[in-house]
């Protein structure tokens, strides 16, 4: 037990440590070929004014009525422009809801490629806040009439304008690889008229802005794939390293302008950034291009200052070419890394040990309860410990260990028959009842999500007591069942969350350390009498543990999750059981399959001992 | 020696005059401006000599150097495709010479050798591909066995030769990877009389051809019997589509900058049009343009080889109310005019130049339905399975039967059973299943395309595991597939027995890739196992293992041990006469040399 405190302690202090100097390390770019900022860029001059008549065109299709008009407006840009266009409605049924809208994309053929690659350049209609994206879709318009007069693209360029920033691009990259053409119940996207190479990169602008025009201060690199897929460091730093080095425009991380890279503001970062790919949710439109292990990020403007779409644009031209340059697919740098500030990382090997730590302490506390549950005697929970000490006392036996003679008491010598059936099946009913407030969160309607959530809220902490009293009562579990119940179950989330901490650290970490008590999880002893000198130690640590357990809670802690953003929680259920259905998204399968069980488990054995009856049991082992 | 030399130069002169008789030259270019600001430029060089000529190796027309290669590998007829870039079926219309002269991405070879059997024939194969990669300096010799097919329905010899005939083997094949440039131009132009100098050939300049939106280069040999009288047939190929902006862009100022705010043409017509708010207006008319502007310079007067009576160099497919300057004006003579197309003849010495003003012309350019459209892509992620998409398009209100054919390489490996074709019924199928790291898969469907429909045609596919050694140096592109050849087969009508051909673009296919920096990783911890274990078996063999007293003791350490005996002894008697009223304190500092001295 000590030994997993100092693990989860370990673990924490670890992470901690991590955005020290010592610990992180400067990025760099990896691969040769990529030479970001080595080109000069000509993006401006003339390009400035038809840039703000498409910002006009734009923005009057952005105040016509139907979604029709704006899709066909771009699509007779894309054509006039000379790319070829075409168009891709889909629809998803969500949580009783549609989402509809039609992308609209345009190829240029690269003039001596030969077709086997692609760039995605994208400007989601509606941006990740639901804006309209009227100075970025100008600005990719303008940008794709100049790179159609350029003859050096060795790869085709997509450009795309999805109609919004989360389920547009997943329609789009789905179709793009016809896993998902045929209509389902839930999801129904069309094939896509025109294709090209294998995607090599994806660039998405987010530049809401009218055609007042505003300028900007940074340029915020948003990098999180759906589930936690990062893309390959290499083309992150060549974002940073354009922006900064070759336009002079600041760049920033999870929206943090201030950053004084200050140990506060590095440990910031890294809590952001692992908090958002816990999640595991979309967070643009280049999210969903992750699964595909196509590269992708997108650069939103943020802050006041003096740099103007031009900049943003040559920064674009400049990323482009950089990527032009690629002879092989991003693979040279790190795809592991947690991000401290725009020049900063922690690459795997430094990072990977913390999840690992707090993981294991499940491990080593099962292990612990296991060796315990295989010593006698037998006992059924919550008996008065007096009559188990008087049966000591009546078998013991003398050890010689060289002249020394020792009294054991017999029970403890001997290794007792562990009778694992019962155990073993309630750790697997617990983990198939998981699957109901799964499938009910994931499939129910819009109106009714957040009371079945309160349902499932509370016959979560109910399930617990009437299980344990199922189990103590009518099946007669002895404490060495109830050992090897909560064993079965540590060492289940042990392995689950090592194994999930190699594809996402950031929500191993989070239910590791969210689930930790479970593994301190003792059952309550409040039957004793009132003279057992630890009486007063038992019902602090009584008192400690449930309370502990019961804010520990996966409803509470969705909850808490929704108070901490500031959302409704219905907006939430909702938002996750869009990202289950329509993105793939998996960390509500962690939370309500690995953690739920655990928890609930840890629950069983927590109350197992509380009788409230106080008549000693008939029948006694 | 000497003489013999000398008599032989003027008989052999006697010779090739003789055999001149029949040995012609001919040589043209087609220009046709295309929508979207293209022109589609189509260089022809025929040469031909009789067989009887070629068999006693009289060379005149006909390269020798290409003959000579030909005659060694008993090659009877060859096609040999550089390509590069795409055909836009979409907006420049149908194919040009019906897609026969074109290749797949990359360089594409296919030839009918004589020879006894198979096993000879792959070895004519080997070494013809080998001697034109020499040649061409193209990498021809990576067409190995595994690259090699014997296509069955998709290829008909253009030349009189039996294709039924027991001696003849047919083998393709393709490099979709192979980068087309300069280098692969050079060597067509020498094989040309006026190597690239004069004529219309001195148009082709790398630069030029090499940034073109689509360019092909063909060479195609071929025997052609009249009767009796056979003779053999060269044919080179060079057909591009320029952008003629791109392509007029002053030579040393390349760059595509932004042009100035002048020179774009606003849209006056949109109400927020202002000094710095200008919509762009497409130019409208025929664009501007001009032969030295596009291809870098004049033509540089005629090709004086072969008969230049009813010559034709240089045709413009342009309609007839479309200026054409020439200059010099008398540099050219008008052979023909029609409604759509001029034909003229160089003079030979003189540079010329076509320009072309821009004009706005009445009626709209015609376009011209393709036969058919087809595209590949590949479906799937992830490293093992994948997926094959075909998709053919019958634009026209009749049936077609067309041939479809696929040549994979071994490492991707199709399930046939997963083959599945709507839209359309399949003829007849020929299906050669691929041998790991011997032989690819070959793939050939006749199919009956329905009036206006659209075929789709898909199957499943496993990626192989390579060997680390079969990786090329940059191993994360991924593998070049290539094309998937389509024939249109020719309606009954026609007597044309060729029909058309149009391929699709080559793919590129991502294979589970090992991390190769791990190699070095496992040499160096493999490597320091070995020297840790080949060091203690080392020790352990030759070793003899004593107590420390039974060691001689080495005599430079018995020298140092005096040494330090004689200094400590120096100095504890320096010690004992300064201390010598404190016995008991010399007592304690011998007690434990005692002890140790004891337990020894």
């Amino acid at each position: 037990m000590g030994l997993s405190l100092i693990c989860i302690l370990v673990g924490i202090s670890w992470l901690l440590l991590l955005p020290l100097n010592e610990y992180s390390r400067q990025t760099y770019i990896s691969e040769n070929a990529i030479l970001p900022g080595q080109v000069h860029t000509y993006f401006g001059g003339s390009e400035h004014n038809v840039f703000r008549a498409y910002r006009q065109e734009v923005w009057s299709l952005g105040h016509r009525k139907s979604e029709e008009e704006v899709t066909d407006g771009l699509y007779d840009l894309l054509q006039e422009i000379g790319l070829r266009p075409a168009r891709q409605p889909y629809s998803f049924q969500v949580a009783g809801e549609t989402i509809e809208g039609t992308n609209v994309y345009g190829l240029l053929q690269g003039p001596r490629a030969d077709a086997t690659e692609a760039m995605v350049l994208m400007a989601a209609w509606r941006n990740f806040d639901g804006e309209v994206n009227y100075s970025a879709v100008a600005l990719v318009l303008t940008l794709a009439r100049y790179f159609k007069r350029w003859s050096v693209w060795s790869k085709d360029i997509l450009v795309l304008f999805p109609a919004n920033s989360t389920y547009g691009p997943e329609a789009w990259v789905s179709a793009y690889h016809s896993t998902s053409t045929i209509p389902s119940a839930s999801r129904n996207i069309s094939a896509l008229p025109v294709k090209a190479g294998a995607l090599q990169g994806a660039i998405a602008l987010d530049y809401p802005v009218g055609p007042w025009g505003k300028r900007f201060d940074k340029l915020d690199v948003l990098y999180d794939g759906v589930n936690g897929a990062l893309p390959n460091l290499d083309l992150l730093n060549t974002a940073v390293s354009v922006a900064s080095s070759q336009m002079g425009i600041g760049c920033s991380l999870h929206g943090m302008i201030d950053h004084s890279d200050s140990y506060q503001d590095r440990l910031k970062c890294l809590a952001k950034g692992v908090m958002s790919q816990a999640a595991g949710h979309a967070t643009g439109p280049h999210s969903a291009f992750m699964p595909y292990h196509i590269d992708a990020i997108t650069l939103k403007t943020v802050g006041d200052g003096w740099h103007d779409e031009m900049s943003l644009g040559r920064v674009t031209e400049s990323m482009f070419r950089s990527i032009n340059n690629l002879l092989e697919k991003f693979h040279q740098s790190f795809f592991f890394y947690i991000l401290l500030n725009t020049h900063r990382f922690v690459s795997i090997g430094s990072y990977l040990p913390a999840a690992m730590l707090v993981a294991g302490s499940f491990t080593i506390n099962a292990l612990a309860l296991w060796v315990l549950s295989g010593r006698g005697p037998v006992e059924s929970p919550g008996k008065p410990k007096s009559t188990s000490e008087k049966l000591k006392e009546k078998a013991l036996v003398a050890v010689n260990d060289g002249k020394d003679v020792m009294l054991v008491p017999k029970a403890e010598l001997e290794v007792i028959e562990r009778k694992m059936f019962l155990p073993a099946i309630v750790v697997l009913g617990v983990h198939l009842i998981s699957l109901v407030p799964l499938y009910v969160l994931t499939h129910k309607e819009k109106s009714g999500i957040t009371f079945a959530f309160a349902a499932l809220a509370i016959s979560s902490y109910l399930l617990p007591i009437y299980l344990s009293g199922v189990l103590v009562r009518v099946w007669d579990a002895s404490v060495q069942q109830l050992q090897m119940l909560q064993s079965f179950s540590l060492l289940f989330v042990g392995a689950t969350l090592s194994t999930w901490a190699t594809i996402n650290f950031s929500l191993a970490l989070i239910v590791g350390l969210l689930a930790s008590p479970l593994s301190f999880i003792r059952p309550i002893t409040l039957g004793t009498s009132p003279t057992e000198p630890n009486a007063l130690l038992n019902i602090v640590h009584a008192v400690a543990t449930s309370f502990v357990w019961l804010i520990t809670s996966p409803p509470l802690a969705l909850f808490a999750l929704s108070w901490y953003l500031g959302k409704d929680i219905t907006w939430m259920l909702v938002e996750i059981a869009k990202g289950w259905a329509a993105q793939g998204v998996w960390s509500i399968l962690v939370i309500w399959s690995v953690w739920w069980p655990a928890w609930v488990l840890g629950g069983i054995v927590l109350v197992s001992s509380i009788r409230f009856d106080r008549v000693p049991p008939a029948f006694d082992m | 020696m000497k003489l013999a030399t000398l008599l032989a130069l003027p008989a052999s002169l006697a010779a090739t005059v003789l055999a001149s008789a029949s040995d012609t030259y001919s040589e043209h270019l087609h220009l046709k401006p295309l929508p979207n600001g293209a022109l589609y430029a189509g260089f022809n060089f025929t040469a031909s000599t009789p067989l009887t000529a070629y068999e006693s190796q009289h060379f005149r027309f006909f390269p020798r150097s290409l003959g000579q290669i030909l005659q060694f590998t008993h090659t009877s007829e060859l096609h040999l495709r550089f390509a590069l870039g795409r055909w836009d079926e979409e907006s420049w219309g149908n194919r040009p010479r019906n897609g026969r002269r074109e290749g797949g991405t990359g360089v594409e070879l296919w030839a009918w050798l004589e020879a006894q059997d198979q096993k000879e024939a792959e070895e004519r194969w080997s070494g013809l591909v080998n001697s034109l990669s020499g040649l061409f300096c193209a990498s021809l010799n990576f067409i190995d066995q595994t690259k090699t097919i014997t296509p069955i329905l998709s290829f008909a010899p253009e030349g009189t030769l039996d294709p039924e005939q027991a001696n003849l083997h047919l083998m393709h094949g393709m490099l979709p990877h192979e980068v087309v440039c300069t280098e692969n131009l050079t060597p067509l132009l020498k094989l040309l009389p006026c190597k690239g100098k004069a004529g219309v050939s001195s148009l082709l300049d790398g630069h030029k051809v090499f940034d073109a939106s689509w360019q092909t280069m063909a060479i195609d040999v071929r025997p052609v019997c009249k009767g009796q009288e056979c003779e053999l047939e060269i044919d080179q190929t060079v057909d591009m589509v320029l952008d003629v902006e791109r392509s007029m862009r002053p030579r040393d100022n390349p760059i595509p900058r932004p042009p100035p705010v002048e020179d774009v043409i606003c849209d006056e017509a949109k109400g927020y049009n202002a000094h710095d708010t200008c919509y762009p207006k497409r130019r409208e008319g025929e664009m501007e343009w001009g032969l030295s502007r596009i291809f870098g310079r004049p033509v540089q007067g005629s090709c004086p080889a072969g008969s230049r009576e009813n010559a034709v160099d240089i045709v413009v497919e342009i309609p007839q109310e479309r200026i054409v300057d020439a200059v010099p004006e008398d540099a050219l003579d008008t052979v023909s005019t029609t409604d759509s197309q001029r034909s003229y003849r160089l003079k030979e010495g003189q540079e010329l130049d076509l320009r072309l003003p821009h004009q706005i012309l009445d009626q709209a350019q015609e376009h011209r339905q393709t036969l058919l459209h087809a595209h590949r892509q590949m479906t799937g992620y992830g490293q093992e399975r994948g997926g094959m998409h075909i998709v053919i398009t019958n634009p026209h209100p009749h049936s077609q039967r067309v041939v479809y054919l696929e040549s994979l390489p071994w490492f991707l490996r199709p399930y046939m059973h997963t083959l599945a074709i709507s839209g359309a019924t399949i003829e007849n199928m020929y299906y050669t299943p691929a041998i790991d790291r011997q032989k690819g898969t070959q793939l050939e469907i006749l199919l009956e395309v329905p009036a206006s429909s659209t075929v789709e045609m898909t199957y499943e596919f496993e990626k192989a595991i390579l060997r680390y050694t079969e990786y090329p140096p940059d191993a994360n592109r991924g593998f070049d597939i290539p094309p998937a050849i389509v024939r249109i087969l020719p309606s009954n009508a026609s007597s044309d027995d060729q029909g058309s051909y149009l391929r699709t673009t080559s793919l590129l296919l991502p294979l589970p890739t090992p991390d190769f920096s791990m190699p070095y990783n496992v040499i160096i911890l493999t490597s320091t196992v070995i020297a840790l274990g080949f060091g203690s078996i080392f020790n352990l063999l030759i070793r003899r293992f004593v107590l420390v007293e039974e060691a001689p003791k080495s005599p430079l350490a018995v020298m140092i041990q005096n040494l330090v005996k004689k200094v400590k002894g120096a100095k504890s008697d320096k010690k004992v006469e300064a201390a010598k009223d404190s016995s008991s304190a010399s007592i304690l500092k011998d007690t434990p040399n005692g002890e140790v001295r004891q337990r020894a």
